[in-house]
Parts: structure tokens; sequence; C-alpha cells
């Protein structure tokens, strides 16, 4: 359906990429376009597929965190000469608040599924990574949109996002969830209280023209979920102390210094922060499909760095251990083992 | 029901819809999203068909809400007759009552003054149309246009109860309109508050951020600015004292302050020397800590010079391509306090690569779990971002700080970060 070679276009936005060539992403992007590429397929096909990589040379070790990032600010660039266009299109339909919850650092999917929407005749604003509920409420109120998109692709950013359905929906707007700490499906989504739930870009599109105009406010989440949750962060510093302390693997590489982006013990650290995460998640969903998803990723990310793979089942049992006192998510880590 | 008394939440012919429509209605002040709620929470069990008829604070012009498509707005571009039909509604605060028969005109033209719409209630008909006062706070904001098709009709009771309903909603409308007129006015003085739009630079890529302390408004008390042409640039941070609204008032006049200055004389010296005189004699208790840096390309713009001159304010760092750190030298006294200040200028060298990073204490005064985020966990994580662009490191420093802080409030924080090159 693409009016050009995607193949080729990808090959050449990857080594964009690769040499973090501004110049080349964005005039590769411009050429695409000046030929009548369709906005969205070039987001969804080019870019969105190049960010992906990029993500993947991390999570194998190929890649250094700030070369991610410089990768991230190519992808960027590309984007805008994408948003451009986009804003060439007249506005047809109502407005969208585009927005990410605090923890979710990721901004380039919201905001490539803000300027898709804006590619079909929305009016969006996008409010970016990180966005306490105050903030997007005070947005709610001052532009009375026709729906929120939240999206989270972290699940420590699942708390937060819970807290933008509550926002939203008290405000009777209805709310798009998408990314991927909602995970495959709609479970998760609709767990926390979303109006729908759109798995990429053409979906968020389909799904947001077929949002009802006014949704009530989201139920409550289980009472004992959410209090359990709750001790759980307040809980985090002390519980990643101890997994730090207990886990051979962090043990091995302990040096008491602030952990700088790269090192061993940065990657510990996320392994550890996700695994806690990866409870808080389950908690607050009733899908306890989290944790072995978590698992999933440790394993590979530490193969990558040529660990030993039973470090994964260490770490699964010192998390099972050092929850004990928290019996829902005690019985989660059981049953995941 | 007994006159006086207020009905159980479960009884009457609506159970719970008057309770529905205060606690609903409550949830936004958004006045479109109000209308919108009311309108779902009518249609289609109270009335087949709902109008909710408002005159715009500001404008005065009258604005039909919903109709068949509930979230549509029709301006009424027709006179409204203030004696008949919706007029009278407005004028009086009298619910007035009318019976529409398969074919006489009987009034519909005056109670909805709109063809289209008035095509969708007419099709309905034999229907009964009510017009519902919307009073609030001793003054009728509007009208709510109830239809009611195939012979269901209005019984007194009804009127009754929704005249009730328009009295709570009424408060909600009220509310959220007069929000929406002071938001109006905030936005018109906050749009030359909110940081520039940054230029392009021709030998630089640069980007800035701004968190505010306060989550939910766009106001700071940090600031930054970008001024020049062709290849002779300055490059501003700042902080002002205190917070919020006051202070991003304060962080206008010094930008303004800053960019009259400039226009003179583009050495930082100068700046700040102009500034700190304008601050004192302006109000002496107000001060204001910056940075300044000029940009210059040398020879093939190869690299740069960059003149520092700081007045109160930590100085920048510079991230060179290869990933070493240096903190430039400078200090210099906060302006606006003391008469008379001198600022001393210090040249740097940027190479292709080089970056040169400005920020507020804000950042490495974050205040985490134990301790403040400090110089040195900002020094640390620099040097893994050595050529990858401003973009990239702000993003990263501001990332690091607000995972550091766990959730706890912070001052406003401002980056601002040049990479010399293209």
């Amino acid at each position: 359906m693409s009016a050009f070679d995607t193949a080729d276009a990808v090959a050449r936005f990857g080594r964009a990429l690769v040499s973090v060539d501004t110049t080349a992403a964005t005039g590769l992007v411009g050429e695409l376009l000046e030929h009548g590429a369709d906005p969205v397929v070039v987001l969804v096909e080019v870019i969105a597929a190049g960010q992906r990589a990029v993500g993947m040379h991390w999570q194998r070790g190929e890649w250094t965190v700030a070369r991610e990032h410089a990768a991230t600010g190519v992808s960027a660039a590309a984007v805008e000469v994408v948003a451009g266009y986009a804003r060439r299109v007249p506005v047809s339909r109502g407005r969208v608040v585009v927005a990410c919850a605090e923890r979710e650092w990721h901004a380039l999917p919201a905001s490539l599924v803000g300027h898709a929407l804006r590619a079909h005749g929305w009016e969006v604003t996008l409010l970016g990574a990180s966005t306490p509920a105050a903030r997007l409420s005070q947005y709610l109120h001052d532009l009375g949109p026709d729906a929120t998109a939240v999206s989270c692709s972290v699940l420590g950013a699942l708390p937060a996002s819970r807290r933008f359905v509550e926002a939203t929906t008290a405000a009777g707007i209805p709310v798009l969830a998408g990314g991927s700490g909602f995970g495959q499906d709609d479970r998760r989504a609709l767990a926390i209280g979303a109006t729908a739930w759109a798995p990429g870009a053409y979906a968020a599109v389909e799904a947001i023209a077929a949002l009802p105009p006014v949704v009530p406010a989201a139920p409550p989440l289980p009472a004992a979920a959410v209090a359990e949750q709750a001790q759980l962060e307040r809980a985090h510093p002390r519980l990643l102390a101890g997994l730090r302390a207990g886990w051979s693997f962090a043990a091995s590489v302990l040096t008491g210094s602030p952990a700088v982006a790269d090192s061993l013990e940065s990657v510990v650290k996320d392994v550890l922060d996700q695994s806690l995460h990866a409870v808080w998640a389950a908690l607050l969903t009733g899908d306890p499909r989290p944790i072995p998803e978590t698992a999933a990723w440790v394993a590979e990310l530490l193969a990558a760095r040529g660990a030993d793979p039973r470090l994964v089942d260490e770490l699964g049992e010192l998390l099972t251990s050092v929850l004990v006192d928290f019996p829902l998510s005690h019985a989660l880590m059981t049953e995941a083992r | 029901m007994h006159p006086g008394t207020d009905a159980p939440a479960t009884t009457g012919p609506w159970p719970g819809l008057t309770e529905r429509v205060t606690s609903e209605l409550a949830g936004s002040l958004n006045l479109r999203r109000t209308a919108l709620r009311l309108l779902d929470l009518l249609r289609p069990a109270f009335a087949d068909w709902v109008v909710l008829a408002l005159p715009e604070l500001r404008t005065g012009r009258l604005v039909l809400h919903g109709g068949a498509e509930l979230t549509a707005t029709t301006p009424v571009t027709a006179r409204v007759d203030r004696e008949r039909g919706l007029g009278h509604v407005l004028s009086s605060g009298r619910t007035d009552v009318l019976h529409v028969d398969e074919d006489a005109e009987t009034g519909l033209e005056a109670m909805i003054p709109n063809a289209g719409l008035r095509a969708e209630a007419a099709a309905l008909r034999p229907a009964d149309v009510a017009g519902i006062p919307l009073t609030a706070r001793g003054t009728t904001i509007g009208v709510l246009v109830l239809v009611r098709g195939t012979r269901r009709g209005f019984p007194a009771e009804d009127i009754a109860f929704a005249e009730k309903l328009a009295g709570r909603a009424a408060l909600a409308i009220d509310s959220a309109q007069l929000y929406e007129d002071r938001t109006h006015v905030a936005a018109v003085l906050q749009a030359g508050l909110r940081p520039p739009v940054l230029p392009e630079l021709p030998g630089a890529r640069i980007a800035a951020r701004i968190r505010s302390a306060a989550a939910h408004l766009d106001l700071s008390g940090d600031f930054y600015d970008v001024l020049g042409s062709g290849d002779d640039w300055l490059v501003v941070l700042g902080d002002v004292c205190g917070k919020g609204v006051e202070a991003a008032v304060l962080t206008g006049r010094t930008r303004q302050s800053i960019r009259t200055a400039a226009y003179f004389d583009r050495r930082p010296s100068q700046v700040l020397t102009a500034l700190n005189t304008v601050l004192y004699e302006a109000d002496a208790s107000r001060f204001v800590a910056v940075v300044c840096v000029r940009l210059r390309p040398i020879g093939d713009g190869s690299s740069a010079v960059a003149s520092v001159a700081v007045a109160g304010h930590p100085p920048p760092v510079i991230i060179r391509a290869g990933g070493t750190i240096e903190q430039i030298e400078a200090v210099g006294t906060v302006a606006g306090v003391l008469p008379d200040l001198a600022f001393r200028e210090v040249d740097v060298r940027l190479h292709l690569g080089d970056t040169m990073l400005l920020f507020t204490d804000g950042i490495y005064e974050a205040r985490g779990a134990d301790d403040f985020y400090g110089m040195d966990r900002l020094v640390e994580l620099l040097p893994g971002y050595a050529g990858a662009g401003p973009e990239p490191l702000c993003e990263a420093v501001e990332q690091d700080v607000c995972d550091y802080l766990g959730g706890r409030p912070h001052d406003d924080m401002a980056l601002f970060a040049v990479t010399w090159g293209r």
C-alpha cells in the first residue's frame, strides 16, 4: 500500500540512525513525503521500525544508552518533518490530548501517534514525557478535548497511567491507551479503566474515531491491590536495596558509586526496577503476565551480556522472598514460579 | 413528590438522575465537556432530543449545544425574540411548554432558532417541547430545550423534576463558564511569559527544557532565551526569586530587559550590568540569577568562542566531544540587589561536537530520598552523552533528576544545551 519502496527506505533510515546523521534522516523522510507517501505510513513503517531496532541494539548490549538517545534524537527530528506535513491537513475532527504519564520518558511513540492523528484531521495537543496528572487535568479543563490518548511503554508508568484515566474519565472524557506497557491485548488497558486500547498508530487512528463522546468515571480498582501497590511504591528503595544485596549478580558488579549509564551497575538497577514494577503492574491490572514477560526480558538482557542464565531464576526466588510481607504480591510471585 | 422536601435518591420516576447530574457535572470545569455530559445524561431516557442554549459570556452570542448529534455546536445567527420561545425563557427565567402537532407550526421556530436542528425536532412530531431555564446564582444563563415525541408528553411532575435538574446543572455550567472566561484572561497574559520557540542557529544545535515546580502550570521562575543573528548569538538562562505566577511575571520583565540591553551591546558583562541596574532601580528586593553566553564562530566555523558571564548563577559545564567534562570558572553577584556591579567574562572554545550545558540550581538541588542530587551526580552522568547532541542530553539530565526525585516536589528546573556544529 505504500507509494515507495519500504525496504529501501527502512534500510536508508537505519543507516542514518547508525551514523547519527540527522540530515540524511530528515532528507529521506522529506523526499518520501514530497513523492506523495502517506505521513502515517512513513511514521509507522520507517521511523517507528527504525526506532524499534534502536531499542533492540541496547537490549543486546550493542549500543550505549547515549548512542540510543542520540539515535532517538535523529528519529525525533525525522518525526518533526512528518509533523510539518501533517499540520498541512485541515482540522476536520475534534481535539485529542496525547500524553505520557509520570515515569514514562519515551515521548517518541506518543508524538508519533499524535502526528498520525493530526494527519487524519484531529487537532492534537502533545504533552510529552512524564507529565504529572495535575498538568493533564489542567489541560483537560482548559481544552475540553474529545479524547485523551495515554502512551505507556514501561510497566512502572502504569500506576501513573491509572491516575491519567481517573483525571480524564472524571471529566467524562474517553481515554485511549496504548504502548508496550499495556502488553499484547486490551486486558491491562481495560483493567485500569481505559475506554479502549490500540496496539499501534494505525489502530489508534481507528480507535479514536470510534470512542463514545462521554464516558462515566472509571470505577475504583480493587482496594487491596491499590493499597499494596502503594506500599510497594513507598518501600521501593528498601526492596531495591534488599534485591541488590541478595542477588549474586548484583553483588559481583557492585561498586558503591552512582550508577553511570551503561555500566553493569546501571543494567542491574534497570533489571531490579523493572522486576518490582512488573509486580506493581500485575497487582493493579490483575494480569499476572508482566512477571514472566519481565523475567524473559531480563534473561535476554543478561544473555546478551554473557551472564549465567540461572541468575534469572535466582532473582525470581529472591523477589518472592523479599515480598513475603506483601501477601498479594507474594502470591503472584509464587504462582508465576 | 412533596413540595419543600428533597426526595430520596432512589425514588421518583428517574432514580438517581439528580444526583448523577450533580456529581458528574462536577467532574469538569470545561464548558463544552459539562454540556456534553448533561446532554448524555438526559438523552434518550428523559427526553428524545435535547439542546442546550447558552449565550457565550464573552461575546453574548447564543450557541446551541447538542441535537441529534450530541457533540454538535451551532451558533444562532437569527435575532432571538425576547417575547417568545427561547428568548422568553431566557429573559423571564420561566419554563415554557408547547405542543407541536403533525402539521401545525406552533412556535417551534421561536424555541429552536436554527433550521437544521428544528427539522430534527420536527421529525419527532407529534411532539412536546419544553424550554427549561438554567438559573444559577440569580441569573438565567441558558435554556434546556427538551423534546419528547410519540405522545410521551410532559406531565407536571416531570416539568418540576426537569426544573430541579436544570437548577443543579446550571450551577456547574455557570462555574465552567466563569472558569473559561478566567482561563481566557490567564492564557492571553500567559502567552508572553511562555518559554520562547528556539531559533535555528547557523553553526550550532540547541535544545532547552523547563520543568515547572507547580505541576499544573506552564509558568515558572526559570527562563531561557536566545537572541542575535548571523554569527553573533546570545544564550541566556536564569532563575528569578520566588515561584509560580509572581516569579513568571518577573522572568518576563527580565527577559525583556535583557533583550533591550543586548540590542545595544551584546557583551555578556554589559548585558548583566544593564540588567542589574534596571532591576535595582525598579525594586531592590527582587533579584535574578543569570548566566549569559555569547557565541561567535571562529574562522571557517569549525569552532566557536563562547564568552560566559554569570550573575549569582552556576556556570555552564562543557562536555567535550571526547567525553571530558570541563567546569567553567565564572563568578558574579546576583543581579538586582546592589547598585553599580561589574561582571567579568570568561572565554572558552567550543569545537565540533562539544556541548555546553546551562542549568539552574533546581537541577543539582533536587532533593531525593536522603540527599540533594548534587553536582557530582551530574558530572558523572554527562560523559556518557558526549556527542549525543543537545536534545538527548537535556532529556537524559531531566530524566535522571526526576528519577532521583522519585515523585517528590521540586523547584523550577531549566536546562539549555548548545552543541557546536550542525
